[in-house]
Order: structure tokens, then sequence, then C-alpha cells
């Protein structure tokens, strides 16, 4: 079974009457590779890529939003700095012109470089059902365990908002150049009121939010001393493991030394005076 | 001694900039006028760029009538208890299951030793070991079919590293215990040497498992039709496939037949048998119909051999001035399962353990070692590529040391013409200190503008960030080109003339990229004065090609080269003979030029080749010819590893890395590369260049991230996304140093260039870290994880002190 439906309203209709049993595919980067393994056998497919307005990006009220089909090569173009260089780095030129975000939130690999970058933009996620209607649900709400997420059998990702003119940061410690899965990642965003979002990748089952480290930036501001303290109390927000990509204890060292390196990065941008 | 240098920067995806050739005077060789020097284009080229070209994976598309499917071992170790095909059978579209029982011959594989069952017979040994293949009417049906083929296993324990292998009461992998055999090398007294050295240094080594990851999946097609079986297959040599497989399928040789289809990549990956024995079984099970089989990348990396991992225990002696006295070497190597090509690569581990360095006491011994794991055979380096981190590693720790500096230590060391080599051959032109230099040179010389960042070119960024440190490392080796060592070493090659005047070269040689075919056409045209577009090559078909050996071990260009060129001579003499009975003129009078027979001394006088060729003809001339080309080599003696003549030639070769090193991270950037090799002489400068900067990034990628993850006798990173090879981001332009000292033995004096550039990458890369960061590296790849352990050894995942537990005594003599 197939459906290319053109407009929203007719895929979340096919998406609301089919649930499971039609898949919703727009890149297909992770769907294909699963495939090909052999740990995904659909019955059918939802194809979004024809679905008019769904990979576009638009800009209201000092917000983006952008349709949950637009590809990492869009949101690479974007000047949100830990988000562009994040879609930048995930994959080749290939898998970033096909690869979306909507597809980067519905895997939630743990690793998912556009999360992590989501999460520290404070993103929302809407959620969307053909009766019910729609659901905004905050980034850091959506991610509830190991490649498990609030998204419904019988919903799809219409989109993601997320603020513009945010201070942001980014840094991925992977194996190689491109093509690259992220070992440690790292994303910062800092709020015109001076609130920190630090958020990190493949340090957890999820993409995570780290709030002892923020909350001591937020207190303490961007001192030395609050930099080294935040760094260290990533360790109390990331439950890494050991696996074949890398150590739990480099990862955890990892993550104190992304948390502290962003964090001038973003104070040499502000040029905030060190309260 | 005269040398001509060509200097080649090979930017990434930028066209290469017109060479600039010294003359050179050569005391050795005639000089070449013709296509042999120049940057010929491939002919395979225009084929492979436009698509047309058919590689394996293009064959299995279309033309077959049944699709082969293999069904593999789960567990690493167990006696296979029944194998139940009865609910696969059951399934429509399933032709038929066929176990060891079906396979009429000797059911076995392996290149040295045939002691691996095609189809397993009692017990599998890793987990990839083959036990049954599925034969039906799609490829989906025979995936599924395979998956419904039961398997009752009892499993037995798994010996999943060397340390298990030889602890006391581990399971016996082979009737012989764990230790496969070894090699020794006793040279010398290294024991009085290291006890009077005014310093020792010791260090331990260990390497990683690496994949070939050539792009060109294994896939084909076969066709029995009662009398012959033939198989459309990729491999290295092909005629030694066709022992094998007849021989494991109870064929006589002259009814096999393999035809090597285009072919993306080998890199020693397709020595030994694939997927032809599989096909072979099917195709005769079933006559008359198409077979087709192809791999998955996690199958391919799942039944292929890799290269050995090796634990290397060295120590050198030295005296105060850096020469050094001793060295003593002990060698673990994982060997995997089967044998496979590994015999052989320990001794040539053994007889490169001390590379292009003069030390006059050695004693080196090197031991194979069972595992559960993937057999380890050949791959690009062939057991040299290990030796070259622990030598090169050793000379940076002995400069260190000594508080000398890296290159001087070296220059001391490295053996120059009319030396020996650890195996007590002597090398009558030997290049390593010329090749150091050249690449020092270079290196001094402003790096060529990057393709990627053009404004950032000429000049160095003034200061870097507190985090960052730069570092540069250097690389010299020595490799012996051939299979050596007494091995029966030898190509044959014939060369015709066609009705329209072209010539036509026959090889047995494989073409997989590395530019065989054009130098075969470019040496043929060169010693018949035509050019390469009036020559055809015809290659890799057992039925019309002769035995050349090989496509490994760097041997093509010397041994089919050389066989070509004789093949051509003759020939030759045959078209003038005829010609100077056409002309009148005496056969020495004449030469083949521009495609005709041309009077030397009077070119008026002139006849068209295909005039000559219609008239041999008539005259019963036979209008080709085959030659031999066989050098001996003298076997390593047993107890003392020496040889007058271990191999045919050496090629030396020197690199140098720069790298930037995050040392809070741990990421290493490759900043700047130089190769530097002495060729000989470079038949297609471009095709040479294109192997340094292929093995160049081969070795980067041993260097930092390539590792197949072994745990407990299962490949965890079976696939592309987590074995990591390097991309274009991680290779910065590689600047090529071609030095060209002719091989008196050499065709045209060439000597090759395929494995060398791998062997010299790695150990550049090493030192350069080590330079940046101040702490020495020791267990490959460098991934940012082990760099950042260096520098934090508290914080390692594994205890630095894992690295000695196969200690060998004198690996703590260090003072």
């Amino acid at each position: 079974m197939f459906s290319q439906p053109t407009t929203l309203e007719e895929a979340l209709d096919v998406r609301a009457r089919c649930g499971p049993d039609l898949l919703p595919i727009a890149g297909g980067t992770d769907i294909v590779v699963a495939m090909n393994r052999g740990q995904l056998r659909p019955a059918g497919f939802l194809d979004l890529t024809h679905v008019r307005g769904l990979d576009a990006v638009r800009h209201e009220n000092g917000r983006y939003e952008c349709g949950g089909a637009a590809t990492h090569a869009t949101l690479s173009r974007l000047p949100v700095e830990a988000l562009a260089e994040a879609a930048l780095s995930v994959g080749g030129p290939a898998i970033r012109n096909r690869g979306t975000i909507g597809g980067n939130l519905v895997t939630a690999s743990p690793a998912g470089d556009g999360c992590v970058a989501l999460l520290a933009l404070d993103a929302d996620v809407e959620l969307a059902h053909a009766s019910r209607g729609r659901r905004v649900v905050p980034l850091r709400e959506y991610f509830l365990g190991y490649r498990k997420t609030a998204l419904l059998a019988d919903e799809l990702i219409t989109r993601v908002r997320f603020p513009k003119d945010w201070i942001t940061a980014w840094y991925k410690i992977g194996k190689r150049g491109s093509v690259n899965i992220s070992v440690v990642c790292c994303a910062i965003g800092r709020s015109p009121t001076g609130l920190f979002h630090i958020a990190l990748g493949s340090v957890a089952a999820t993409p995570i939010r780290a709030p002892h480290a923020e909350e001591i930036v937020n207190r303490d501001g961007l001192t030395d001393g609050a930099i080294a303290e935040a760094a260290d109390a990533v360790r109390r927000d990331i439950s890494p493991i050991d696996d074949h990509r890398a150590s739990a204890k480099y990862r955890a060292a990892m993550s104190v030394t992304l948390v502290a390196r962003l964090l001038r990065r973003i104070r040499d941008r502000v040029k905030e005076p060190a309260r | 001694m005269t040398q001509n240098i060509q200097t080649i920067d090979v930017p990434i995806a930028e066209p290469f900039a017109e060479p600039l050739v010294p003359p050179s005077q050569t005391p050795y060789v005639e000089r070449p006028h013709g296509p042999v020097g120049r940057s010929e284009d491939r002919i395979d080229g225009p084929e492979k760029v436009l698509g047309t070209a058919l590689y394996g994976a293009d064959l299995f598309y279309g033309r077959a009538d049944c699709f082969v499917s293999v069904v593999r071992s789960e567990p690493a170790h167990a006696e296979i208890v029944a194998v139940d095909p009865s609910a696969a059978l059951k399934m429509p579209g399933v032709l038929g299951v066929y176990t060891h029982r079906d396979v009429r011959g000797t059911n076995r594989q392996g290149l040295i030793v045939r002691d691996h069952p095609v189809l397993a017979e009692s017990r599998v040994l890793f987990r990839g070991d083959a036990i049954a293949v599925v034969v039906a009417t799609s490829e989906r049906t025979a995936e599924d079919a395979r998956r419904a083929v039961r398997v009752d296993y009892r499993p037995l324990p798994v010996v999943a590293d060397m340390d298990a292998a030889l602890a006391p009461d581990a399971p016996r992998l082979h009737p012989d215990g764990n230790i496969m055999g070894g090699k020794r090398i006793r040279k010398g007294d290294a024991d009085a040497a290291l006890a009077a050295a005014d310093v020792i240094v010791s260090e331990s080594f260990c390497t990683q498992t690496v994949d070939h990851a050539f792009l060109d999946l294994e896939a084909g097609i076969a066709h029995y039709d009662g009398r012959t079986l033939t198989i459309h297959v990729s491999g290295q040599w092909v005629h030694e496939e066709r022992r094998l497989i007849a021989l494991a399928l109870g064929l006589p040789l002259e009814s096999v037949r393999i035809i090597c289809p285009a072919t993306g990549g080998a890199f020693g990956g397709r020595e030994d048998i694939s997927i032809q024995i599989y096909l072979g079984i099917a195709a005769i099970q079933h006559p008359g119909k198409t077979v087709a089989l192809r791999y998955s990348r996690e199958e391919s990396m799942r039944a292929r051999h890799k290269r050995h991992a090796m634990r290397i225990y060295y120590t050198v002696g030295a005296t105060r001035d850096g020469l050094l006295t001793a060295a003593k070497i002990t060698v673990f190597s994982d060997e995997g399962a089967y044998r496979s090509t590994g015999p052989a690569v320990c001794r040539k581990a053994a007889s490169h353990a001390t590379g292009p360095y003069r030390i006059p006491n050695v004693s080196v011994d090197v031991y194979g070692v069972f595992t559960n794991n993937n057999p380890t055979g050949a791959m690009r380096g062939f057991g040299a590529c290990q030796m070259a981190i622990a030598y090169e590693g050793m000379m940076d720790r002995l400069a260190a040391r000594l508080g000398i500096d890296r290159l001087e230590v070296r220059r001391r060391n490295l053996i120059r013409s009319g030396d020996a080599v650890t195996t007590g051959q002597r090398i009558p032109i030997a290049t390593a200190v010329e090749c150091l230099d050249a690449a020092v040179r270079r290196l001094r010389q402003c790096p060529p503008p990057r393709p990627t960042d053009p404004h950032k070119s000429r000049t160095r960024p003034p200061a870097l960030p507190p985090h960052l440190r730069r570092g540069v490392g250097y690389s010299v080796i020595c490799f012996g080109l051939g299979y050596g060592d007494g091995f029966p070493d030898a190509s044959r090659a014939r060369v015709g003339v066609s009705d329209q005047g072209r010539i036509q070269v026959f090889t047995g040689g494989v073409e997989y990229g590395q530019g065989l075919i054009t130098m075969a056409a470019q040496v043929a045209a060169e010693e018949l004065g035509v050019s390469v577009r009036e020559t055809d090559v015809v290659w890799a078909d057992t039925e019309q090609t002769f035995e050349s050996g090989s496509s490994s071990a760097t041997r093509q260009t010397y041994f089919t080269g050389n066989a070509i060129r004789l093949a051509a001579s003759e020939l030759k003499e045959q078209l003038l003979d005829i010609a100077s009975k056409l002309l009148g003129v005496h056969p020495h009078e004449l030469e083949l030029r521009d495609g005709c027979v041309v009077g030397r001394f009077d070119p008026a006088r002139s006849v068209p080749l295909a005039e000559v060729v219609a008239q041999g003809r008539a005259r019963g001339y036979s209008l080709e010819a085959t030659a031999l080309f066989k050098p001996r080599t003298v076997c390593e003696d047993f107890d003392t590893g020496q040889s007058p003549r271990a191999f045919i030639t050496y090629l030396f070769g020197s690199h140098i890395a720069e790298v930037l090193v995050d040392i809070e991270t741990g990421e290493v950037r490759v900043d700047r590369y130089i190769a530097c090799h002495d060729v000989g002489r470079a038949i297609n400068p471009q095709s040479v260049a294109g192997q340094m900067a292929g093995g160049a990034t081969q070795g980067i990628g041993m260097a930092l991230m390539e590792e197949v993850v072994n745990r407990d006798g299962r490949i965890a990173n079976p696939n592309f996304t987590d074995y990591i090879l390097p991309t274009f981001r991680d290779i910065p332009p590689v600047e090529c140093v071609i030095l060209e000292n002719d091989d008196p033995g050499g065709p045209f004096g060439a000597r090759g260039i395929g494995e060398p550039p791998l062997i010299a990458a790695t150990p550049a890369v090493l030192s350069a870290i080590a330079d940046a960061i101040g702490v020495h590296t020791h267990t490959t790849p460098c991934t940012p994880q082990r760099v950042w352990e260096l520098l934090h050894p508290d914080e390692a995942a594994v205890p630095p002190d894992a690295r000695f537990s196969l200690a060998p005594p004198h690996a703590r003599l260090e003072r």
C-alpha cells in the first residue's frame, strides 16, 4: 500500500485512518537503512514528500516555524548557529538533502543532532491529528525514553517552532569529518533574557537537557567559577553507556569539556561582564 | 646516484598539475620514448565513469534464473548437531538447500593450507562460517528460506581473543593447538648486545583488526552446462581460484572457467575465495540455470577475512649516539578461525620487523594464534604495515630518550645502498635516506593551496587556541616486493596482433582499479612502437589468458610488466623479420614507430603494420608471443630467517604528516600530508600518484578510525555506519613526491607502488600525534577517546597494563 497525499489534510486523514499500517516516510534515511538490515518490513508507506508546504520554513514574531518535512539542508542555511551547524553535521550532502527534521524527531535517536540543537533552543513541536486537532508539546517533554516519543501512532509532526535571535553554540565529537555519528554532541542556547538551555546527545537514552548545569549558570552567570561548576554538574544530568562507539567515562568527560567550552564561547559572544 | 624526481600534488577532486620531469641519466635501463612514463588515460576509465562497465552486482541483475543465499553460523564456536532444511524446502519458490553432503569434491578452501570447509561439516569456528546454501527463484525467497533453515548447535566456549586462546585450559580450535605456527629470525646475538647496550627502550603495541571495505561488494553469477562451470566473480588470482574451486567441487580443472568482471577495489580482500564455490555448488545442482549471489555489506563483513590484529613487543638497544645495536621482537598475531594467508603474513611480518634499519643483532619471533574471530589473511601491507607502526614508534622513542632529533636518529640507522636488511639480503639500491630527504625538502616548501579553503592556504594561523596542538610525524619504510621467501612467483603474458594491426595483450592479472591494464598496454605499446589507443588488453579470463599470479604483493607491474615486455619484444622480432623481407632492409635497421615499420636510416622505406600482419599470416608466422617471467628467490632459513635473496627487490618510501590535536577532546585532524616513494620508474605517474594518495588514505584510516570491533566472537560494527572509513574531509591533499631510481630488473626500470603508501602512512600519523601531545601512542586506531586516554591514563577504559598480559619477559627490560 502506498499513499502519496499532496495536502496536509489528506495526509492527516490517511494517518488517522490507517495508523501504524502505513509508515510515514519522508527522506527515508533511517527507514531505508532499517529495511535493508531486515529490521523493518512495513506493510505500506505514507509518503510525505509531496505534501505542499510541509518542507517550508517560515519566519514570524521572532520565531522560526519549520514544517516537519524541512530537510537538514534547508535548516543548515538558517542563521541559527547551533541548528545550522548541527544540520550541517548530519551525514553527507545526499543525506542532508533527503533527511528531514521530522524524521530526526520521530527516530528520536539519542545521537540525533537536530534534536539536540532544537532542545537547546527550547523548541516546541506540533503534533496533529485529523479530528482531534493540533497539540503543541515542548520538545523537552517530547522524548519519553529510548526511541520513544510523545507522538501517537495516528499523528504526524507538522511543525517545529524555535526562536530566531538566541545566541547559540554547537559542538560534536565524532570519529571523522563527515557522515559522522556523534560520540558526544552538545548545544547551548542563551535566550535574550539571559537564560541558558544546555542540551546533549549520545549521553543518555534520549537527547537530554542538563537542568543541574543550567541552574548554576542561570543563577551565577558566566564567571569562570560558574562555568567550571556547571560543567561539572552536567555529570548529574547524563547517564552515558559503554558501547562500541565510546566508553561511558569518555562520554562523561567530554560532556563536561563541551559544556565548558560552549559556555565560554557564548560568553565571548555576549561580551557580558562577568558577575 | 642520479635521481629523477617528480612531484604531483593530489588535490582531491581537482585536476593534476602537469608534473615537471627533469631528464634522468640512468646507468641501467634504456630511456622509454613512447607511452611509458606518461600519464596516459586509464583504458577502463571512460566505461567506469559513464557507468557502462559491468561489475559483479550489474551481472546479478537481469541475467539470473535463480538466486543463492548462504546459511551462516550464529554462534562463534559450536558443534553442529543437525541441519534441518524441511521448513525451507516447503516454501514456494525454494529449489533446494545444500549442505556439505552435496559437495562432491574436497569441500575445502584455503590459499596456503586447505583447512577451511566450504560448508561446515561438524563444527563452526566463527560467526559467519557457512553451513548450507539455499537456491530459490527470487532473492527475497532465498533470504526467507535461509532464515527458515534450522541448525541445532551444541555451543562450545568462545575463544574471543589471543589471551583466551593461549590460556592453559583454552579449548583447542585446531588439532595442533591454538598456535598456528610462526616465524623466527636470529641474527647475531640480540641478548648479549642488549646486555651491552648503553640504552634500552621497550614498548608494546596493539594494532586493530581492519576490514578491506572495498566498495564493490561480492556479487556474481555462475552457469553449469553439464561440462563447464563458468563463474563471473571478481577475484585477485583467477587461475588459483580455478584450482581451488575445481578441488572443492570435484571438477576437472579444465571444466572450470573464471571470468573476472569489472572490479571495484580488492586490497587483499578478494584473495581468499568468496562466493565462487557457493555459486558453483548451486550451479552444479541446477545445470542449465544461471545462478546469482550477492552480499550485503553486513554479510560481506561477516564472511570475509580481515587484517591481522597484532600485539607487538619491541625492545631495542642502542649506543649513546643512537646507533641501534640490537632488537628483540615478539609478535602475537590474531589468526582468527582459519589459516587463510596467515602463515605468509607472519613470515612477512618477521622479515619486515626492523624495516629499513641496520641492526646487527636481531631476534624476532612471530606467532599466529587461532581464535573464534573472522579468519585473518591478506590485506594491503600484509604484516609489514603492523611492523612499521612498531619500528617507527621505536625510532621516535629512542630519539626522545636520547634527546636526539627524530630525523637524525633515523638517518644514522637507515640502510644505504649495499647494506643488508634483517634477513641478510643486501640491497643494491637502497633509497630510504633519499626518500626521507626528498619528503623533508617538500615539507619545507609552502603547502599547496587547498581546494576547500583557498584563502587560508599559504599562511599559517599565527597562534593556536590553547586546546589545539600541532605536531609533525615522519616515517620511513621498506617493502620486499612479490611473494618472496622462495615461494614460486611467476607471470606469463601473451602478446599478439590483430589483422587490423591492433596489439592485443593477454594477462591473467586482475584490474581492480589500480591501473594494471593501462600499465600492460603502456609496456606493450612502448616496446612495439604504437600508442596505447592501438592496444587492447584481455585480462583475468582463465580460458583466454595465462596465469599471471595474483594481483597482490605489489607484484604485477614488476612481474607482468616484465612478462609483457618480453613477449612484446619477441613479437617485435617477428614483425621486423617480415617487414625486412618486404622492404629489403636488414631487421636491425628497422624500427616500429607510429603503427608502421620504418627504416631507421631511411624513413622513406616504410610499411604499415596491417600490411606486415597480412604478409606474416600468409607466410605462416604465428604473430604472437608468450613469455614467462619467473625470477627466483631463496627461502629464509628455518632457524635463522636468513636468506641471500628473500625478495626479488625492495621498495622504499617516506611520509610526513602534520596534525592538529585537540587535547581536551582527543580529536585529530591531518592538516598536511606528504608521501614520497622510489618506484624505480613511474610507468604512469598519475596512476602512481593515485596509488600513493589511496594508500595514504587507507593508512590514515588505520591510524585514526578504522577498526573491526570483535566482542565475544561477534563483530559489533558490521556496517559503514560504525566501521568508520575516512571521508574527503579527513584527508588533506596528498602531496606526492615520486623518486625514480631505475631497478635493474624491472620493466623499463619500474618497481611498483601498491602496498608501501599504506605501510608508511599509519606510523607517520601516529608520530605526528605523539609530537603534538608529548605522549607516544601504542594502540591503533587513535580515536578521539584513545588520544584522550593517552593524556588521562587513569580514565582509560582498558587499563594500560592490559597490553602487557601476553608480555614476554624482555618487554620489561627497559633501562
